[in-house]
């Protein structure tokens, strides 16, 4: 029997939010946390060897990160930039997304003004990498006041179709975007947040901007094209150790970030450091809650959160990665081809079924998919062909319908008029009411009573088979020391 | 396959023709001319590049008012010249090659096969890369490759600059350099070789057996 203790009242979701790539927030008219049924677990309760978070906190978390993040910075070698240096800071668009984005806009802010107390340098610039929407992080900067904190002309959204600049490494030439390397030093500014596990096999994660974010389309189709599953992230590895970037390189600024909250700020001058720390958070951490939701039998999906399909996301899990938790996305051996990827993707035929059988299908636990809430800029009529899909709203349909990445979209999927019919109808087709919401619910998740139920039972078997079983098999895969773990705890 | 349903529409008031949209257009269909930009309805294939990276926010997309179609026949060309050519290229026939788009290498072969010299050519006439415009890059000059074409990328735009590496091309010394970091190169090369190898049936649909 499960600790009904431990079912809360549903924590409210992010906020929608103005963007050209959502409808408008005054049409998302319900969340679906608020809906009866509905209940939210503490990832602390369910993993109590969580460790403590500086966000969500009181209402000085903000102010706590920004200190703790000049602390850390203060610590990190800048003597390589003289004070006539310009200095690019990189960002990421998904960092504006994790807990509200306030956190990682307290990063930026906090690298500016260290890098200025340290150095003396006042050209310090901003350029935020995007994933598929070239305009993203233009939203960002403004929304979060970058702009202003950086000082006019001092920011800038870059796209992998800008101007390249061509980069030797040791597997031939590939192509960063000009914008990010337009400065005597550059800094990379990121987080440990796993998100698309199943592209990068958290392999090299710290590393990936190089090959994506900050990259040129050529480079990106490398990743996603050229080389398979399981060596697509060696692009970004290729990139980081040329010559190029190692002379621009001057260190890397990480917003520390589990699956409850932000943890902290490391900094340092070597990237594989922060790495191999990254790694112990994206497997620990994420690993856990990732195995956890392999455990659901069965459930009905809410896409409730602003930003693409794929990346909305429950208890730092990404829906993309809910659509592969069939398999363990870790597993290098076990798993070589995740249910979901492009590669994936592409090897199923006209017929609409895999190539072959070895081909593992998304996952069978999800009976249906409820899109109540989530933006376009990705392509993903792949999920709405493959899970039944209810998208809420003739707007957010005809939304899809217009949009390069999506025209297939609605091919698949049928309109509800309102959340609640599209619920009522997602109960009677599926005959489950085990729902799991992907709202980016701050601290825990949002799900049904009866999911809650299911998960509060699991929770302590699958800490169990994390710790002893699967960590030690997927450090060494990742030739890393699993030894670091206990002094990572001291 | 594709269906074009919007369209680029240029304010001129805005526009200072600084031509970044020429340079973002992966099938040259727009122009400036006298400083002025101009997006040619007849060949705007909708991806939203040139909207998107105008730094003076001139142009928007717009619903078409007669969408249209476009896309190649693969039933008018010899199955095994297609093969062949998308093998020459390591991918399976009806390999996804675009995402956004859905295009299969078939159909791109088939483009080719019909004449196609370029891969804006090949966009312009099925579609593939002008969804997010990004990831089917290095495919599409693959096949343009395999098909006996030289690559010439527009020195005064940024729409492709050139191949790279690939699994077949992998230096021996990197894969033994980093393989134990978790890098799985040459499992992944066999991954797509066995894919791209696969027969399908006579009807389109995938052989599961």
């Amino acid at each position: 029997m499960a600790d009904n203790n431990l079912m809360h009242a549903p924590i409210m979701p992010i906020a929608p939010k103005p963007s050209q790539y959502g409808i408008d927030p005054s049409l998302v008219k319900k969340r679906v946390a608020e809906m009866p049924g509905m209940c939210s677990l503490k990832l602390t309760e369910l993993f109590p060897e969580l460790p403590e978070v500086i966000y969500p906190g009181g209402p000085d978390a903000l102010d706590k990160l920004y200190e703790v993040a000049k602390e850390e910075l203060r610590k990190v070698d800048m003597s390589m930039i003289k004070p006539t240096d310009s200095v690019n800071v990189l960002a990421s668009h998904h960092g504006f997304t994790l807990l509200g984005g306030q956190p990682y806009a307290i990063l930026l802010k906090a690298i500016r003004d260290v890098v200025h107390e340290k150095t003396g340098t006042d050209n310090i610039r901003l350029r935020a990498g995007v994933g598929m929407r070239f305009r993203e992080t233009e939203e960002y900067i403004k929304r979060y006041e970058l702009d202003k904190h950086y000082g006019p002309g001092k920011t800038k959204g870059v796209a992998p179709v800008d101007e390249g600049i061509p980069i030797e490494t040791e597997v031939g030439t590939l192509y960063g975007i000009k914008a990010i390397y337009d400065a005597d030093w550059i800094i990379h500014a990121h987080h440990t947040d796993v998100r698309e596990v199943h592209f990068h096999r958290q392999i090299d994660k710290a590393v990936k901007p190089f090959g994506m974010s900050y990259a040129r389309i050529e480079t990106r189709s490398t990743y996603h094209q050229n080389l398979g599953p399981r060596a697509a992230n060696f692009t970004a590895r290729a990139i980081f150790e040329s010559e190029f970037v190692q002379s621009k390189f001057a260190f890397g600024a990480f917003l520390n970030v589990g699956p409850h909250g932000v943890i902290g700020v490391d900094a340092d001058n070597d990237l594989y450091a922060i790495n191999d720390r990254a790694t112990f958070i994206g497997c620990q951490l994420y690993g856990k809650i990732m195995t956890l939701f392999g455990d659901i039998d069965e459930c009905i999906a809410v896409l409730d959160f602003p930003c693409p399909v794929p990346y909305v996301f429950s208890a730092g899990v990404i829906y993309a990665n809910f659509t592969g938790a069939n398999q363990d996305l870790y597993d290098m051996e076990g798993t070589p081809l995740p249910a979901y990827t492009w590669y994936t993707e592409a090897f199923y035929g006209k017929d609409g079924k895999p190539f072959e059988k070895s081909i593992p299908p998304l996952n069978p636990a999800i009976k249906m998919c409820v899109h109540n809430y989530a933006w376009t800029g990705y392509p993903s009529a792949f999920f709405s062909e493959h899970v039944p899909t209810v998208v809420v709203g003739q707007e957010q349909a005809d939304l899809f319908d217009m949009e390069p990445m999506n025209i297939k979209y609605m091919d698949h999927a049928v309109v509800a008029k309102t959340t609640e019919s599209a619920m009522e109808f997602a109960y009677k087709v599926t005959g489950t009411d085990k729902v799991i919401i992907f709202d980016g619910a701050m601290g825990g998740l949002n799900c049904s009573k009866s999911l809650a139920e299911l998960l509060i039972r699991q929770a302590p078997i699958v800490t169990k088979r994390v710790d002893e079983e699967l960590m030690p098999k997927w450090f060494r895969q990742r030739g890393v020391d699993i030894s670091l773990l206990e002094k990572l705890k001291g | 396959m594709k269906r074009v349903t919007m369209v680029a529409k240029v304010d001129p008031e805005i526009c200072r023709g600084c031509k970044i949209c020429e340079k973002v257009c992966p099938v040259y269909a727009i122009h400036v001319t006298d400083k002025k930009a101009y997006s040619e309805p007849d060949k705007c294939m909708a991806c939203a590049n040139c909207a998107d990276r105008c730094p003076f926010y001139a142009i928007t997309m717009v619903k078409r008012e007669e969408p249209f179609d476009v896309g190649v026949d693969v039933s008018k060309f010899d199955e095994k010249e297609i093969r062949d050519l998308c093998a020459k290229a390591h991918f399976n026939p009806e390999q996804i090659l675009c995402y956004c788009v859905g295009t299969r290498a078939e159909e791109v072969a088939a483009c080719l096969l019909d004449g196609a010299t370029t891969p804006e050519e090949v966009s312009a006439r099925t579609g593939m890369r002008t969804g997010c415009t990004i990831e089917c890059i290095q495919p599409m000059l693959r096949m343009v490759k395999a098909a006996g074409n030289e690559l010439h990328p527009n020195p005064d735009g940024f729409q492709w600059y050139g191949t790279t590496v690939t699994a077949w091309d992998m230096p021996e010394e990197v894969k033994q350099k980093y393989g134990s970091r978790g890098f799985y190169f040459d499992e992944d090369r066999a991954l797509l070789d066995k894919i791209a190898e696969i027969r399908t049936d006579n009807e389109g649909g995938a052989n599961n057996g």
